[in-house]
């Protein structure tokens, strides 16, 4: 075996591999001997083909398939030979193909590229405080006062945020239109479902109210052949309901699952939930911000396949969070959407990998359980999650890995320098969510690095 | 002969183990119309593969009784030629005749 090896940049290599044509020729031998005494053919018994007829009918399609097999076991034994790293899996063409002739194929493939790690030393990383005001758990409570509302129905004119139970009917000048009537429809004013005015002029009516609307179609309104145009509804308004705010008494309380139904014991427990989420939105702050510095100072050349697998990748889940089902061919979906956030988090994954050897951290067992335990306290039984989590070496892997993870961005971060800014509860959720996205990012990474 | 009775004498190849040694001695098995006799099917195989042909016999195959619940019945036979091609000349891709 003759391999050559080019740098055509600096990731992309191309190895062209020569295979001598007498083992080539040994394999299809060898490969056409096992189909005659396995193949049933018409006018022979089984076994008793003679190799002439064998090699005519199936001389070529065995020689296709010998020479692919031929051809990927020594790729792999021309990237050892070669210790090459490759990312991804490369693209191999045969050169030359023919009986008697040596065979000669080249395979194009990228490499990981070499990182020489910048720290991120002066950068400065801010992480978001909050203190936890009475006033900001009166207004959670408020919140899910909201959550659980219950609309009742009540005698008075409907008003803005008020819910509407209307029979209609549109018409175009005196021409009743498709798709324009409906009955015991339920429409909560100010939700701007319908078009444009329509909502707003059934403020004010009561249960029983007959009411004719005029209202103009949209120019872009979706059915075009009623886009711009003025319609009238006739409505009926059979009942008028309103948002009632369940009190906050024992019963909803129990909701929450307090089981005593205690004030006290209910608003610790939304303080410990409130708390609970401003450390980890401060946490995902503060990694996100890291990472980006990260990503900042180092200049990596990033090979192509690997953020072509990570956009097939954000595709599928792109296509399972649009609930298009297992079937939905990703293919369809354009690449473009894709390609920044996956070269991204393709980086972001090769420099954690390369912080996490620079500083040859691990994960012990125990920090793996620890990091377990704390997932598990979601689920019904935690000491059997633990377990599972602990027996199967691919969650196990995966926990490891974040556990990795967390470990290289804490090295990170003693590079930097860390304020501390005090915000309100709010704006630390809100600051949370501007970098949700990117957190989000980096829970699928620690599922890649896995990998 | 004219032209069109040539494709019509030669139905297809016959490849079974008995073929397959024929061949090895120049000898190749075709299933040829009912109705073909000796020249003709000499002519076409001259005509079709550029072949000198040595000599041909032909055999019909009568076809198998079958026994069935609705009485006995006949499949159909068949007529069959040995071509002998004269020294030297083989037929290489013998499977895929018309």
């Amino acid at each position: 075996m003759q391999v050559s090896v080019e740098t055509t940049s600096q990731i992309e290599r191309r190895i062209t591999v020569q295979v001598p044509a007498a083992e080539v020729d040994e394999a299809v031998a060898t490969r056409l001997q096992d189909t005659a005494k396995r193949v049933r053919l018409n006018g022979f018994r089984q076994g008793k083909i003679p190799m002439a007829v064998v090699r005519q009918r199936y001389g070529k399609d065995v020689r296709n398939e010998v020479v692919s097999e031929l051809m990927r076991q020594h790729y792999v034994r021309a990237i050892t030979e070669q210790s090459l790293n490759p990312a991804g899996y490369p693209s191999i063409e045969p050169k030359v193909d023919q009986t008697g002739k040596d065979l000669e194929f080249v395979a194009t493939l990228e490499v990981y590229p070499e990182i020489e790690l910048s720290g991120i030393d002066g950068t400065t990383v801010e992480r978001p405080q909050a203190e936890i005001t009475d006033a900001d758990i009166d207004t959670m409570i408020e919140t899910l006062r909201g959550q659980r509302a219950e609309f009742q129905p009540v005698e008075r004119a409907a008003e803005e945020g008020d819910k509407v139970k209307i029979d209609f009917q549109g018409f175009l000048g005196d021409e009743p239109f498709e798709g324009g009537a409906a009955e015991g429809h339920e429409l909560e004013l100010g939700s701007n479902r319908f078009i444009p005015g329509f909502e707003e002029q059934l403020v004010g009516a009561k249960a029983g109210d007959e009411k004719s609307i005029n209202v103009t179609f949209p120019d872009d309104y979706q059915a075009e052949h009623l886009a711009g145009q003025e319609a009238t509804f006739k409505v009926a308004v059979h009942e008028v309901s309103a948002k009632a705010l369940p009190e906050v008494d024992a019963d909803f309380i129990k909701e929450f699952g307090v089981e005593d139904g205690d004030a006290d014991k209910f608003r610790a427990e939304v303080r410990n939930n409130m708390e609970r989420e401003v450390r980890q939105a401060a946490q995902n702050r503060v990694k996100q911000q890291a990472l980006d510095a990260l990503q900042k100072a180092n200049d990596v050349t990033v090979p192509q396949s690997l953020i072509q697998q990570e956009t097939d990748g954000l595709k599928r889940q792109a296509a399972q969070q649009f609930g298009l089902g297992e079937d939905f061919d990703v293919s369809q979906l354009p690449n473009e959407l894709f390609a920044d956030q996956a070269r991204t988090r393709v980086k972001v994954g090769l420099l954690l990998a390369e912080v996490i050897k620079q500083h040859e951290l691990d994960a012990s067992d125990d920090e793996i359980r620890a990091r377990a335990e704390e997932l598990a306290t979601q689920y019904q039984q935690p000491e059997q999650v633990v377990d599972q989590y602990m027996q199967n070496d691919e969650l196990k892997g995966q926990i490891k890995s974040a556990v990795l993870e967390d470990k290289a961005v804490d090295k990170l971060l003693e590079q930097a320098q860390v304020n501390d800014v005090s915000m309100s509860y709010e704006q630390v959720l809100q600051a949370a969510q501007q970098s949700e996205e990117a957190a989000e990012e980096d829970e699928a990474e620690e599922s890649d690095s896995k990998a | 002969m004219n032209q069109e009775r040539v494709y019509k004498v030669l139905l297809g190849p016959h490849m079974t183990e008995k073929a397959a040694l024929a061949a090895e001695n120049n000898q190749y098995v075709f299933k040829v119309a009912q109705d073909a006799t000796k020249p003709e099917i000499k002519k076409a195989v001259e005509a079709l593969f550029g072949k000198k042909v040595a000599g041909v016999s032909v055999l019909n195959v009568k076809g198998k009784t079958k026994r069935t619940r609705f009485g006995t019945g006949l499949r159909k036979g068949y007529r069959k030629a040995y071509v002998t091609l004269a020294a030297g000349e083989t037929l290489e891709d013998f499977s895929g005749a018309e």
